[in-house]
Order: C-alpha cells, then structure tokens, then sequence
C-alpha cells in the first residue's frame, strides 16, 4: 500500500499539544492597571489570578485555540494584524501565562523565540560583540557560542562588519545577524514571527532552504508567523489560521489555506467588491 | 525557603555568561562613545571627593559629635546611603524599563537583577577606593576591623533590593503607590543619621531615628570602616535578620507576580 503524506504526518510524534487555549487582554488603560493590582494581590496570597469571564474592557485576543504541531513540521501562522498570532507565540515560547487551557510540550529540550530580531542587540557594540550578547539572551554559554561562532559569522554573510557598531547595520542586516544567531541555538523548537520580514530576498531564500533541512533531522519543529501570504507557499508544511483569536483553519495543503484565508478576510463584502479586491491581493502578493 | 535560594541561585548559574555580557553591555556600552572611556569611572567620583575636601578646608561647623571630621562623615554617610538608594532604584525599574526586552526573551527576569546587582556593586568600589583615601586625608585611621566593611553592607543591599523587587512589579500597574515610594525613599535620607550623628536630640526625630533600621545599618558600617568599631551590635543583628527574611519574602513575591504583570506592560 502507498503511504500518503496525510498519514505519516499523522503517525509523527506530536511535539506540542496546545488546548483550548485562551488569553485574555484589556482594552482600555485604567482597566488595565486595576485587574493587574487585582492580580498581584492575588497572587501574593497564594490564590489564581481571576479566571472567570471576561470583565468590563477585556475581550480574548485568543480563545479555545487547538492544534498539534509535529516531528518534522513547518508551521506556517497565518492571520490578520491583531489576530491573536503573536500572543500564541508567546504563549507557547512561556513567556504568558495560560488563562486557560493546556499547552503540552513532548520531548522539547530547547525552544527559540525570535518575536523582535533587534531586541537586546546594542547599537554601540559590534557584531561581533552582539553575537555573544544575543547568543547568551538565548541561553548559550560561552563555549557553545565559540564553537558556533563560525557557523554564524559564515550563515550571516557579515564577515566584512563584524567590527562595525550594529547601530550602522540597515535593519536587513540587522535581521541577518540575529536570525544568524538564533538558528545556531539549534533548537528542538524554532518560533519565528515576522523575523524575516525585512532580510533581503537572497538571503530570505537562503533561511527557507536551510529551514526544510533544518526539520528533517529527528525531533525538530518550526513555527513561523506572517501575515505576509506569499511566504505561506515558499515553506510550510502545514497552515492554521487565526480570525479575531479563534483558529478558524488548519490543514496541510498551502494552496488551499490561502485561498480560505482571502476568501474569509473579504467575507461579507459584495460579490464585485471582492473580485477587484481578490485581483488586488493577487496581483500584489503573487 | 532554602528552596526558593536553590532555585535562584542555579538559575542565575545556568545565564552566568548572560550576566556576564549584560555587565558589560552596561559599564562599558555608557562609555562607548567616549575617547578616554572607562577613566571616566575614576574622573566622576574624583570631582565629588574634591567637593568635600574643599568643604572641608572651609571649616564647616559639625552638628552633634560625629567622632570624625564632618566632612569625612558625611563623605562616608552619604556614599554608603547611596549604596542603599542605587540598588533600589535600579532594582526597582526593572520590569519598566527592560520589559520590551522581557517580553520577547524568555530567560529569567532575575538574571536581570543579578546584572543590576552587579554593576552596583562596581559602581560602588571605585569611588569607595577614592573616598578612603579621603578619609585618610581627613585624618580617619582603619582598623582591622575595618575590612569586615564591604561584608557589613549585605543588609542594606539584600533591604534594597527587597523594596525594589516589590516595588519593580507595582510599577507596571500601581504607578501612584510607586511614586509615593519613590518619594519617601527621598526623604527617608533625612529622617536617617546621615548629614547628622545618631544621637542627636531633636524631639519626634529622635525616636523615629531610634526605630529606622536604616539607623543602624548605614551607622555599623559608617563605624566600622572609620573607628573600627561596632554600633549598636544587637540593633544591627535584628535588623539584617530582618532585612534577610523581607528580602526572601520579596522575592517569592517577584518571582510569583513578575510574569504575570509584565503582560500588562502597556508601552511595548
């Protein structure tokens, strides 16, 4: 019998189980600083923050949102601003706390997040300074990141300003050395969101072709975050989608998620109106 | 409790290198742009010292018996009252100002305040090994005893970075509980033997300053280092006792909170 690739994803050891998970956030200011005092004197006693429902001024930028990610997968987050994509990254990297719901790792020794590619980076100091700067932030030690340095400096392409301050790197270049850094950590789990927005092409083709290696050895996954729907189609394994912080698609077939996605973000307009509007996407992403 | 230490202390361990780099990132990274650079650390401290020995020449009547040339007490007082305030203030702007960063990393935020702690701590030697010669210049004569200093300012470091972890997570969401504390951390340099001597008679203040610790944690050090000898022995005892347990209780409070308050972080 001939295997489809439907079913050895399915026997691929799931690396991350997310359930049900929900974030709350909210909207206005003082709201904000007033369940945060709440919070905190909660939690000072010992007791759960509020998990009840949702209270004045808070809405959920993620709710009841589940899905597996497994061995060998490219994720591909898709989803418009403000759907609650970054959140789930940070959810999943540990950096929020669940509200509810269960985030279940399996066999994840070490997890990279890159949210912002110039956080911790220091304008003054120079690349090479920031290689070690950044590498420590992701947790190496200085011996490990001796014996990456190399691989970074050579992934990088930045041989030639590795002694120039990062402040007069362009972002691009910028983006290069950070995602240069990050991929060293080699990591069981790699979260990418929006990172290589602003690297230039070459290089971007460069990060997806070592990407689709990078999974292929044994207990690795990606999940990268866009909300560019072209990158979709250069990587991804598979796709979920995120609408107002539901998940409202996850399947395997690029192709198709996209056409769901634009089909749904022009949802509720008139038939004329979304072809001309479906013709301009196309015509600027494709 | 011991627990609590553990944790931290392998956690700290474990990012030792980030330390490491964050440290200098600070100390050197304000000088970067500067030609002369580190000489800076020793140029900025010079100036403040060379105010008091001016002052000093001036002849500038001592309030209450100091047992020290004043100006040499108050050279000595308000070095190791800084000693208090600035581990305070940084540890206590903490989350606010390297949120954005805790919020797309996620290493412990208490390596943070090990970098803090550290770059404090040099912050302080240098000018401390200047105001010493000071002091000598004045007249002060060390004991032995006198090198037990730097361990007798445990205490306040542990009191102020206890205050500063509690009030680094108020920060975020109680900005008018914060700005009062600020202020009265201000103003508690006044109410503290610090520009007068500890038995000064002074109505109400007296006995305020009879029950601030700070009395007798800025006072043993003040004594040690420039008589060599011990104030209030017991006082000091209760109060690091004291200062010990706050700051484990803070920290259980920082590590419990932090997290969660930092999502409330509103300019990222």
């Amino acid at each position: 019998m001939v295997k489809t690739d439907q079913m050895s994803q399915s026997e691929r050891k799931v690396m991350i189980s997310v359930k049900e998970v929900s974030k709350r956030f909210c909207k206005e200011l003082k709201a904000n600083m007033y369940y945060g005092i709440k919070d905190v004197i909660r939690q000072s006693f010992g007791l759960a923050p509020h998990n009840g429902d949702l209270r004045p001024h808070e809405f959920w930028a993620l709710n009841g949102v589940s899905f597996d990610l497994h061995e060998g997968e490219i994720l591909a987050v898709i989803g418009a601003n403000g759907s609650g994509k970054t959140t789930l990254m940070r959810l999943i990297a540990g950096i929020y706390s669940l509200d509810r719901g269960a985030i279940e790792i399996n066999g994840i020794g070490k997890t990279t997040a890159i949210f912002a590619l110039n956080a911790g980076m220091n304008p003054l100091f120079t690349g090479l300074e920031n290689i070690y700067l950044k590498g420590a932030m992701f947790g190496l030690t200085k011996k490990e990141l001796k014996e990456k340095l190399d691989f970074i400096i050579e992934f990088s392409e930045l041989q030639e300003f590795l002694n120039s301050p990062v402040g007069n790197y362009s972002s691009g270049m910028k983006a290069r050395l950070a995602y240069s850094v990050a991929i060293a950590t080699d990591p069981d789990l790699f979260i990418i969101d929006e990172a290589l927005a602003v690297g230039d092409s070459l290089f971007k083709a460069k990060c997806y072709e070592h990407l689709q290696e990078y999974v292929k050895q044994p207990n690795k996954a990606v999940i990268y975050v866009t909300n560019r729907i072209r990158k979709v189609m250069a990587v991804a394994s598979r796709v979920i989608i995120l609408d107002k912080g539901t998940l409202i698609y996850d399947n395997t077939d690029a192709a198709d998620a996209l056409e769901f996605y634009i089909n749904n973000c022009l949802k509720g307009l008139s038939e004329e109106l979304r072809e001309t509007r479906l013709r301009r996407v196309q015509e600027f992403e494709m | 409790m011991v627990k609590a230490v553990a944790d931290l202390w392998s956690g700290l361990r474990d990012y030792r290198f980030l330390i490491r780099q964050l440290v200098r990132v600070s100390i050197v990274g304000g000088y970067k742009k500067s030609f002369i650079g580190l000489a800076w650390m020793f140029i900025l401290p010079l100036l403040a010292v060379l105010v008091w020995i001016v002052l000093n020449r001036a002849g500038v009547v001592a309030p209450g018996d100091t047992g020290i040339p004043y100006p040499a007490y108050v050279l000595l007082s308000t070095s190791i009252w800084g000693f208090f305030l600035e581990i305070y203030k940084s540890s206590s702007n903490v989350l606010a100002n390297e949120g954005k960063l805790l919020i797309m990393k996620d290493f412990p935020k208490e390596v943070l305040l090990a970098e803090k702690t550290v770059v404090h701590l040099i912050n302080f030697a240098i000018p401390l090994v200047l105001n010493i010669c000071v002091l000598l210049l004045f007249g002060v004569r060390f004991g032995w005893a006198s090198l037990l200093f730097p361990l007798s300012l445990l205490p306040l470091l542990l009191l102020g970075l206890a205050i500063g972890m509690i009030v680094a997570v108020l920060r975020i969401v109680a900005v008018d509980i914060c700005t009062m504390i600020d202020e009265g951390m201000k103003l508690l340099m006044f109410v503290t033997p610090i520009v007068y001597a500890p038995k000064i008679e002074a109505g109400w203040l007296s006995g305020f300053i009879q029950w601030n610790p700070l009395t007798y944690l800025i006072g043993f050090s003040r004594e040690l280092l420039s008589r060599g000898t011990f104030f209030e022995p017991a006082g000091y005892l209760a109060c690091s006792l004291v200062a010990a347990l706050f700051f484990l209780f803070a920290l259980a409070f920082f590590r419990a909170t932090a997290k969660r308050v930092l999502e409330r972080l509103v300019n990222n």
